[in-house]
C-alpha cells in the first residue's frame, strides 16, 4: 500500500511538473490564448479528475478499518497506555493503582486469527501501532480517554510485533513500547 | 497591477494606507526575523534524529518541535493577514489601529509561548492534544502550561478583532452577498467584485468559524481545571482542535491563493476577473472546508463510521475546485503570456505549483486505507511541509518582495533571483523527499530518537541536514535582499 501510494503521488507530481515547465516555456513566445478551447480542456480535466476520484473512492472506501459487528473476534487483547508504556493482557487490564502489578508489555497470539485489539489510555491520547519483522507499519488506531478504540488484525505471518506509540504522548513518546508474539 | 496604489478616491486613504502600510512593513520586519529562528529550530530537530545531538535530553527536542511546530503556523497565519490587509487597502479601508491591536497581541504571545517552551520546556506538539498539556510527568512545571493558554487566548483575542475588522472593511463597501459574489451566479456582473474581496471573505469567515472551536476549548478546560468535577470528553476536544488547527492552516493557504489572484495578473499583462465559476469554487470550499478537518481523526475509530465517510469525501471534494478552478486558471492566465519573470513572480508561480504537488500528497493521505499506514508518519509533515514550505510561504514571500520593491524603488538583482530559486527549490524539494521517502518506510513522526525498528529514519534526517541547509541558504539570502528594501521603504 504504501509503495502503492507513493508511486501515484510520483507519477501526479511528474505530471504536474511537465505541466507547469510546459506553460513555463510557453511564455517565450507570445500567442493568444483560444478561450473556447481553454474551457473545453478545462471540462474535460474536471471530469477526468472527477473519475479519478471516484474510482479511487470505489477501490478504498470499501477498505475501511472499522470492525463490523457482525462477526466475532477469535482472541481479545486489551491494550492500555499510559505514559510512556503499553500494557498487553487478556481477561482485565491494569489500573492506575495496581499497574505495576498488573501490566504485561508482551502477549502471544496464534498466527491467522482474528485478534481484536481493544485499545484505551489511563491518562493521554496514544497512538496504538504494529510494526511487523520488517520494520513497516501494519495497522494502527489512536488510544483516547475514556474510549475503547477495536482494532482487529489478522497476522499471517509469525515473528515478533513491537507496539510503538504514534501520538505524540511526552517526554519518552519515543520509549513507548509494547511486543505482540505471533506463533 | 496590484501596487500599494489604491483605486479608492477618499482624500484621507493616502494618509491611511501610509500608516497601513508601516504597520505592514513591522510585520514583514518580524516575520524575516522569527522565520530563520524557527527554520534552524526545524534543523536541529532533524539534527537530533540524525543521532549528532545525542547529549541534547528528548525533552529539549520535543520543546523545540512544540516552538518550531505553533511559531510557523502562526508566522504564516499572521504573515498572511498583514500582507492581505495591505492588498485590501486597494479596496477597501481596514482599521490600521486594529492592525497593530493585533501585533501587540501576537508579540505578548510569542514572548508567553517562548517563556512556556525555552524556559519552561513545554512539549505538547503544536495542537497541543487534551489532555496532554496537563500530563507533564514532570516535565514541565503547571505555569507553562497556563503559559501557553494564555498565548492562546491574547493571540486569539487579537485574530479575532483582526479578522472582524478585516471583514468590517470589506462590507463597508460590499454587501455580503456580493463579497461572496453570489450576485454572479444569477447571471449579474455588477458590481464588480475583484476575485482578492471574495477569498478574503471566505478566509475571515474561515477565520472567525475555527476561532469560535479555540474558544470553546478554552472554555472547556477551563471549566475542568477550575475544580467543577466535570472531565472533558476528549474525542469531542479532540474533534474541536483539529477542526480549529486544520481551519487556520487551511485559511492561510487561501490567503496565500488571495495573492496570488491579486499580483500574477500584473506580471501576465492579463486581468484575472470573477466569474461565475470563481465563485462557485470559493463558495463550495467554504463549505467544505468545515468538514475536511474529519480526515484527522481517521485513526479514532470511536467516530462514527458516517464521519469517516465524510472526511474522506470532503477532503476529496475540496481538491476540485483547487484545481479545475485556481490552478488551471493560473496555467492558462501565464500560457503564452508576455510574462515578466521575476522574483515575486516566479515565486507566485512555483507556490501554486508546490500546492498542487502537496495537495496531491494530501488527497492520498485523506483516503482512510491509505491513512492506515502513513497517519503519524513522516509522510504528514511531509505533505503538509509541501503545501506551506512549497506552497504558501513561497506565495506569500513572493508578494512581500513584490511589495517591498515596488515600494523601495531598489531594482531586482537577477543573479541574486537565481540564487534563492535554485537553492530553495533544491533545498526545500530535498528535504521534503527525505520526508516523503521515510513516511513510506513508516518511520515516525516527532520521534526525538529513533528505535531499532525504525533506524532508517535516521539516515533520511541525515541526508536532509544538507538539503535544510541549502534552502537555509537561499532563505537567507531572501531575507537579506527582503529586509533591506523592507527598512528602506519603512524610512522613505
Amino acid at each position: 500500500m504504501p509503495i502503492t501510494a507513493f508511486a501515484v503521488f510520483l507519477i501526479s507530481s511528474a505530471i504536474i511538473l511537465l505541466v507547469f515547465g510546459v506553460v513555463a516555456r510557453s511564455t517565450n513566445a507570445r500567442r493568444d490564448v483560444n478561450y473556447a478551447r481553454a474551457n473545453r480542456l478545462r471540462l474535460l480535466f474536471f471530469v477526468s479528475l472527477g473519475a479519478i476520484l471516484v474510482i479511487f473512492l470505489a477501490l478504498t472506501l470499501p477498505d475501511l478499518p472499522y470492525p463490523v459487528e457482525a462477526s466475532a473476534p477469535e482472541r481479545i487483547v486489551l491494550a492500555t497506555g499510559k505514559q510512556y508504556a503499553w500494557s498487553l493482557t487478556e481477561g482485565t487490564s491494569p489500573t492506575l493503582d495496581n499497574w505495576d502489578t498488573a501490566f504485561s508489555p508482551t502477549i502471544n497470539v496464534p498466527t491467522g486469527a482474528v485478534v481484536e485489539f481493544r485499545v484505551t489510555t489511563l491518562d493521554v491520547n496514544h497512538g496504538f501501532s504494529l510494526y511487523g519483522p520488517d520494520g513497516h507499519l501494519k495497522a494502527q488506531t489512536q488510544a483516547m480517554p475514556g474510549y475503547v478504540n477495536r482494532l482487529r488484525v489478522v497476522f499471517d505471518q509469525p515473528g515478533t510485533y513491537t507496539v510503538l506509540c504514534l501520538e505524540f504522548c511526552g517526554m519518552a513518546h519515543h520509549r513507548m513500547r509494547g511486543v505482540v508474539e505471533v506463533r | 497591477m496590484a501596487t500599494v496604489a489604491s483605486t479608492i478616491t477618499d482624500p484621507g486613504a493616502d494618509v491611511h494606507r501610509t500608516r497601513l502600510i508601516r504597520v505592514t512593513l513591522v510585520w514583514v520586519l518580524t516575520a524575516l526575523v522569527l522565520f530563520p529562528v524557527l527554520a534552524i529550530l526545524g534543523l536541529l530537530m532533524r539534527a537530533q534524529q540524525s543521532g549528532y545531538l545525542q547529549s541534547t535530553p528528548p525533552e529539549v527536542f520535543y520543546a523545540i518541535m512544540t516552538l518550531h511546530g505553533l511559531g510557523m503556523v502562526g508566522l504564516w497565519f499572521v504573515a498572511g493577514m498583514a500582507v492581505i490587509s495591505v492588498l485590501l487597502a486597494n479596496y477597501v479601508k481596514p482599521t490600521t489601529a486594529v492592525s497593530w491591536i493585533a501585533y501587540g497581541a501576537t508579540l505578548a504571545g510569542v514572548v508567553l509561548l517562548l517563556a512556556a517552551t525555552l524556559v519552561g520546556r513545554l512539549g505538547v506538539g503544536w495542537y497541543f492534544l487534551y489532555p496532554l498539556p496537563f500530563h507533564s510527568g514532570g516535565t514541565w512545571p503547571p505555569w507553562a502550561t497556563a503559559s501557553l493558554f494564555a498565548a492562546l487566548a491574547i493571540m486569539g483575542v487579537g485574530w479575532t478583532v483582526w479578522s472582524a475588522d478585516l471583514l468590517f472593511a470589506i462590507a463597508r463597501r460590499y454587501r455580503l452577498s456580493h463579497a461572496l459574489g453570489w450576485h454572479y451566479l444569477s447571471g449579474a456582473t455588477t458590481p464588480d467584485v475583484p476575485p482578492i474581496i471574495i477569498i478574503s471573505t471566505v478566509s475571515f469567515i474561515g477565520v472567525l468559524a475555527g476561532l469560535v472551536a479555540a474558544v470553546v476549548i478554552l472554555v472547556l478546560v477551563a471549566i475542568e481545571q477550575f475544580g467543577s468535577g466535570f472531565t472533558n470528553d476528549a474525542l469531542l476536544i479532540k474533534n474541536l482542535t483539529f477542526y480549529f488547527g486544520h481551519m487556520v492552516v487551511n485559511i492561510t493557504m487561501y490567503l496565500g491563493v488571495a495573492m496570488v489572484y491579486e499580483v500574477l495578473p500584473g506580471y501576465t499583462g492579463r486581468p484575472w476577473k470573477t466569474n461565475t465559476l470563481v465563485v462557485f469554487a470559493w463558495n463550495l470550499v467554504l463549505f467544505l472546508v468545515m468538514f475536511a478537518y474529519l480526515h484527522h481523526l481517521y485513526m479514532d475509530f470511536a467516530q462514527p463510521r458516517w464521519l469517516q465517510v465524510t472526511g474522506q469525501l470532503s477532503s476529496y471534494l475540496i481538491s476540485v475546485p483547487a484545481a479545475v478552478v485556481t490552478i488551471f486558471s493560473t496555467l492558462v492566465l501565464i500560457y503564452g503570456s508576455t510574462m515578466r519573470w521575476r522574483l515575486p513572480s516566479v515565486m507566485l508561480f512555483l507556490g501554486v505549483m508546490g500546492w498542487a504537488i502537496g495537495g496531491v500528497a494530501a488527497v492520498i493521505d485523506s483516503t482512510v486505507a491509505v491513512n492506515t499506514r502513513f497517519h503519524n508518519t513522516l509522510w504528514v509533515p511531509a505533505h503538509f511541509h509541501t503545501y506551506f514550505v512549497m506552497g504558501v510561504m513561497l506565495m506569500i514571500l513572493g508578494t512581500v518582495f513584490h511589495l517591498v520593491t515596488d515600494l523601495s524603488k531598489v531594482p531586482e538583482r537577477s543573479a541574486l533571483t537565481k540564487t534563492i530559486v535554485g537553492t530553495v527549490g533544491l533545498g526545500g524539494y530535498g528535504f521534503l523527499l527525505m520526508f516523503y521517502l521515510a513516511g513510506v518506510a513508516s518511520v515516525p513522526r516527532r520521534y526525538a530518537v529513533y528505535p531499532a525498528e525504525v533506524a532508517v529514519g535516521t539516515t533520511y534526517a541525515k541526508v536532509s541536514l544538507i538539503f535544510i541547509a541549502v534552502l537555509l541558504l537561499g532563505a537567507l539570502v531572501y531575507i537579506w535582499e527582503t529586509g533591506r528594501r523592507c527598512v528602506k521603504a519603512f524610512s522613505s
